[in-house]
């Protein structure tokens, strides 16, 4: 076997043993503990893991902007809370049908819009997520609130480890198409779609494709929110803090990588605890926006490209010794 | 009887539509030009709204008078941000340009209700001078008083860009910039200033659809994004590429909802996807763009 | 026949790029289309390859009619091109690069270990051999048109379209070049190849077509094609 190849296997084992690691640890974090702040908080960051990575797929492989994730999220939410609440169906259920109800929202936009210039998909989406949260503001004003019973039962464990398993599921389906023909695709899309169609790529074919499964799983993080909020009001779910949260975690974790999200994930529930802690109302979601523009413009690749940097600059420092 | 409903439900309609139709022609004026879809185009609205609102409560300003007042802050405003945050872009290649550009315009979206709310409260203003509520009977249908100077002023201001735009030179160096922006270099435009310009002139148009908002309806901090998505609607509604038929799409939205709203009620938010969703489907070049 | 075009015509607004064009290309030969700034090489180029459709014509390619199919169905059915300023995968390997048109090409294949050890051949053929791990955007312009023609050839193609692979290059990359280019000839892929450098069109091309405003005004052996007087007013005209 070529040096090269038993370097990579090599790689290969040791991520897999640490993601293995890792989601030993977490599996264990309710048993460890049994702080509800602390389970929260990683149910949170799990949460967040699930829904930027969803982003990630379109956005940040296949280079489509996404400007309307609330729309998915909330479309899944909104499923998921009827079929497991008001109609009684098990939570399985549910949560299937929350991500096909997005998917059902992503056709209706994907169709028409992929045909088209890829600024129709930047409005179809913007536009698609507004009109959703209007429309659930106006049939839908009061709260939807678990009845009394169920909150005398509420347990965050099983919210957790829901949260644990789509994390799981999402992170997984990223990695397997990000190493896959489909993944190269999509990425040969996102960097210049002329030349890709001319080599062979349906574009528009691949696009909804990647569409589709993005949506999918943000249905399924939003099912996760469902099943976990003992009150809110729909339009709420469709709120564009949600496309916002994925789509900044996406960026200042590191585009189009894998291990960009998760860490973003982290990094961003972090601060927006310590931030709401000294700030003002919304003021930290500001705060965000000004360090999602300071990573676009002059930082690309996010915290994964600053650790690059920096480990390429302590290795150097090596060889001149 | 009829015929007062009608005619009323038209009047009311072309009124809101002239308010989008200016909004929208500044979107339009921008990505036409610079290929920058400003989704925080909405929140320089929401600027304009909340300068003429301060304007009238603390100096006693008619917000009518104080047009050109907005105007010039906004454009200012404008300009401030198209050089710190946008001239970097304009120097790449259209798509890394567009995506980048949109991503800084979204990144602004959420900062500015943040900053908005943060200095002024959540809650709801309306900028109500003297003759707010009056109203005048022509040909027995009632005309308000504010939104009938809301849609001489936005015609004006229409006249006014298309006067801009076709006549001077720096209309021809917009028209230069936007067919080929390299040849427009060569030919000596300065396509750093022009795109400068009109930007700001797209952010002007934003505040003073914004004044007319405020007296109209309310200003609070979150109502950017509404008026953004309207906007684009209107957008693709004329046509990506079609400044002035921005306008007229506008009035004919503006128009359309009203006459809907009679049936759908709360409903008619769903209208404007509705109309998005058929332009994509069967005329994606919008009602007055090319094929 | 391998390409046939017929009565093809394609207008944009009120300036017509091609008029009533035929064009017939014959199995394996090098055919060099020549003609001055503006006279519709590039537009052929996109009409052939389904970026734009014809007003009206028809394009055949092996007697199956291609005209107004998608990009990439014309690529899976045999043709390939390179654009006249490359158009790379940025921020992908090189290997990734090639591995695109091999796994989406004409013969396309799905297991990502076969496409990388048979794109590393084809990196190796065209001279890129030790930079198959490279990101696209660090390469020159030489490697950049040797990547892309790389990436046209993992797709297979009978038929190989190559727009101006010579601008910009030194007399020595040039010779190379033209190697390259008589090397993929030699192994049976049929070429029509758009150039502006004399010298090298007339080097590699078994037959020459001359357009000037859309249409063809000359054809036929390279020496004779050069000397035609149409022809040499067309470039004077130019001047």
């Amino acid at each position: 076997m070529g040096k090269r190849k038993e370097a990579k296997l090599a790689s290969n084992w040791k991520q897999l043993s640490a993601s293995g690691g890792i989601i030993g640890l977490l599996v264990l974090v309710p048993l460890i503990t049994t702080r509800t702040d602390v389970i929260t908080w990683f149910y949170l960051t799990l949460l967040y893991i699930a829904l930027s990575q969803s982003w990630n797929l379109i956005g940040g492989y296949a280079g489509q902007l996404n400007l309307g994730h609330a729309a998915f999220f909330g479309a899944g939410a909104l499923a998921a809370r009827y079929i497991w609440l008001h109609f009684g169906l098990p939570l399985p259920v549910a949560i299937l049908g929350g991500g096909l109800a997005a998917t059902i929202f992503a056709m209706i936009i994907g169709l028409p819009a992929f045909r088209l210039k890829g600024i129709y998909f930047v409005i179809g989406t913007l536009v698609l997520a507004e009109i959703l949260r209007l429309v659930f503001y106006t049939i839908l004003p009061e709260a939807d609130v678990m009845p009394m019973k169920l909150l005398g039962t509420y347990s965050l464990i099983p919210r957790y480890y829901l949260s644990l398993l789509i994390a799981v599921l999402t992170v997984v389906i990223i990695y397997w198409i990000s190493r896959s023909r489909l993944g190269l695709g999509l990425m040969s899309i996102r960097e210049d779609e002329d030349a890709a169609e001319a080599s062979g790529v349906d574009t528009q074919r691949y696009k909804l494709l990647a569409f589709t499964i993005s949506t999918f799983l943000a249905g399924l993080a939003g099912g996760i929110y469902a099943y976990y909020s003992a009150a809110f009001r729909a339009g709420g779910l469709f709120e564009p803090v949600w496309t916002f949260d994925a789509v900044i975690i996406v960026f200042v974790g590191g585009v189009g990588t894998i291990v960009g999200p998760i860490i973003g994930s982290v990094f961003f529930v972090l601060l927006k605890q310590i931030l709401s802690l000294y700030l003002p109302g919304g003021i930290h979601v500001a705060v965000f926006g000004v360090l999602f523009i300071i990573v676009v413009l002059f930082l690309p690749g996010g915290l994964i490209e600053l650790m690059t940097k920096f480990r390429k600059r302590t290795s150097v420092g090596e060889h001149l010794h | 009887m009829i015929f007062i409903l009608v005619a009323q439900t038209l009047v009311n309609g072309i009124q809101i539509g002239a308010m989008y139709g200016l909004i929208a022609v500044g979107l339009s004026l921008t990505f036409g030009v610079m290929k920058i879809l400003n989704v925080a185009h909405g929140e320089f609205l929401m600027v304009g709204g909340y300068i003429a609102f301060w304007l009238f409560t603390l100096y006693d300003i008619d917000p009518l008078w104080g047009l050109p007042l907005i105007a010039i802050a906004l454009f200012l405003l404008g300009a401030a941000f198209y050089q710190l945050l946008f001239s970097g872009l304009t120097k790449f290649h259209e798509e890394i340009k567009m995506k980048n550009t949109l991503l800084v315009a979204f990144g602004l979206f959420l900062i500015f209700p943040q900053i908005a709310r943060w200095l002024w409260t959540a809650d709801e203003r309306a900028i109500t001078p003297m003759y707010s509520g009056e109203s005048f009977p022509i040909l027995g249908i009632q005309c308000g008083y504010v939104p009938l100077c809301g849609l001489v002023m936005a015609v004006v201001v229409i006249l006014g860009l298309h006067l801009l735009l076709t006549k001077t030179y720096f209309g021809k160096s917009v028209r230069g910039t936007t067919e080929n922006w390299k040849s427009a270099k060569l030919m000596g435009i300065n396509v750093e200033r022009t795109y400068l310009i009109t930007f700001a002139l797209g952010a002007a148009l934003a505040g003073l659809a914004g004044v007319l908002v405020g007296m109209t309806q309310t200003v609070t901090p979150d109502m950017g994004m509404p008026w953004t998505i309207k906007a684009l609607i209107v957008l693709v509604l004329a046509g990506i590429g079609s400044v002035g038929g921005a306008f007229f799409a506008g009035i004919i939205l503006g128009v359309v909802e009203s006459v809907s709203a009679i049936f759908m009620g709360p409903y008619t938010v769903a209208l404007g996807m509705g109309i998005f969703l058929l332009i994509l489907m069967f005329r994606p070049q919008g009602l007055f763009g090319k094929a | 026949m391998i390409l046939e075009v017929k009565s093809l015509s394609k207008a944009f607004g009120g300036l017509v790029a091609i008029n009533n064009l035929d064009l017939g290309v014959i199995e394996g030969e090098i055919v060099g289309l020549i003609g001055p700034n503006g006279s519709g090489k590039t537009t052929l180029f996109n009409l052939i390859g389904g970026v734009i459709t014809p007003d009206s014509g028809e394009i055949k390619f092996n007697d199956r009619e291609i005209t107004g199919f998608k990009p990439h169905i014309v690529c899976q059915s045999g043709i390939a091109r390179t654009f006249q300023l490359t158009k790379p995968f940025a921020q992908m390997t090189a290997l990734q690069n090639v591995m695109i048109g091999r796994m989406y090409g004409s013969e396309p294949v799905r297991s990502m270990r076969q496409a990388e050890e048979e794109c590393e051949e084809i990196l190796e053929f065209i001279g890129l051999g030790g930079r198959s791990l490279s990101v696209a955007a660090t390469f020159g312009l030489v490697d950049r048109k040797r990547l892309e023609i790389a990436r046209a050839l993992a797709t297979k193609p009978k038929l190989l379209l190559l727009d101006e692979t010579m601008a910009g290059l030194n007399p020595t990359e040039m010779e190379d070049a033209l190697q390259l280019v008589k090397a993929i000839g030699d192994s049976g892929t049929t070429l029509i190849v758009v150039e502006h450098v004399m010298k090298a069109i007339l080097d590699i091309s078994s037959r020459l077509v001359v357009l000037n405003y859309g249409v063809k005004i000359a054809e036929g052996k390279p020496q004779e094609v050069v000397q035609d007087k149409k022809v040499i007013e067309a470039y004077l005209g130019e001047q």
